[in-house]
């Protein structure tokens, strides 16, 4: 395989450069996933067939620091890319790490949040505005979800391997798979939770 | 160990925290629906276009032009559903 040491290791061989150009395609394809369930969202959200509204169950602490953690880790693991790029695999290693552990935290407080809704009444069968609400929310909760299995599997690989144009370019790819997320979070929390409470 | 946390991350993190209180203020501040709405529109599609050119790295190699212009037409499309479909069911033309 032909090497190309201009280039930082990610992007370093034909195939690298085109798993990463493929991964946002694929990225794009998400867009459009998260773009019909917001429009499903918008649709239903004053549909609430007797059952709590969005001001009713929306809290801003919790939402707060899901944001704060995730804008966080958004912007650890562009810390971990930039470490990768000048080639420190342990540094690297300890900002995904973090990353993953900020991931984590996230997805504690959603569930929580998840619990919460469903004592005070707000349930997936409840009304069409709380079963798109949790379809959103759950779509982007499985993502992160997924990344953490993903970004493990990463990281061991690493530990194994160290950075070569395989793992670079793996870590790179699922660095941008969380940033996307990180966007589609600020989405969220723009146009439900902050439109809601407004 | 300062290598490790460029100027550019950094900034780019700073900002997206100043624009994340910036849409923070449609909750405290008592704004009207289209006032506050304008705010978290612009809040909202600058902090992607930040994560987009800063953290995700799009404008650095040479198919970056493939990579801005396959976004744009997807956000295109996005936008198309989401609005055509509100104008359709709950702006009622």
């Amino acid at each position: 395989m032909k090497v190309d040491h201009s280039l930082p290791l990610e992007y370093s061989t034909k195939q690298n450069g085109l798993n990463i150009f493929g991964f946002w395609v694929f990225l794009a394809a998400e867009i459009m996933l998260f773009a019909t369930l917001f429009t499903s969202y918008f649709t239903l959200e004053h549909r609430t067939a007797g059952g709590p509204n969005g001001t009713e169950i929306f809290e801003i602490a919790p939402v707060l620091i899901e944001t704060f953690v995730l804008l966080t880790s958004s912007f650890t693991i562009g810390l971990g890319v930039h470490a990768m790029r000048i080639g420190r695999k342990k540094a690297m290693m300890t900002f995904f790490v973090i990353t993953l552990l900020l991931g984590l935290v996230f997805i504690g407080f959603e569930i929580d949040e998840f619990i919460t809704y469903i004592h005070e009444g707000a349930t997936l069968q409840t009304s069409a505005f709380t079963a798109m609400l949790m379809t959103t929310l759950g779509t982007h909760g499985a993502h992160v979800t997924f990344g953490l299995f993903w970004g493990t599997a990463i990281l061991l690989q690493v530990k194994k391997s160290g950075l070569t144009p395989e793992t670079a370019n793996k870590s790179f790819i699922f660095s941008l798979y969380w940033h996307f997320l990180d966007v589609v979070w600020i989405f969220i929390f723009s146009f439900i939770y902050l439109k809601g409470m407004m | 160990m300062s290598e490790l946390f460029p100027r550019k991350q950094i900034m780019g993190f700073v900002f997206s925290l100043i624009l994340t209180a910036a849409a923070l203020t449609v909750y405290f501040l008592n704004m009207s629906f289209a006032k506050g709405m304008v705010v978290l529109l612009v809040t909202a599609f600058v902090q992607a276009l930040l994560q987009l050119v800063v953290f995700m790295h799009a404008g650095e190699t040479n198919d970056k032009w493939v990579i801005y212009g396959k976004v744009a037409f997807m956000m295109a499309i996005a936008l198309i559903t989401v609005f055509g479909t509100l104008l359709i069911f709950l702006w009622d033309m």
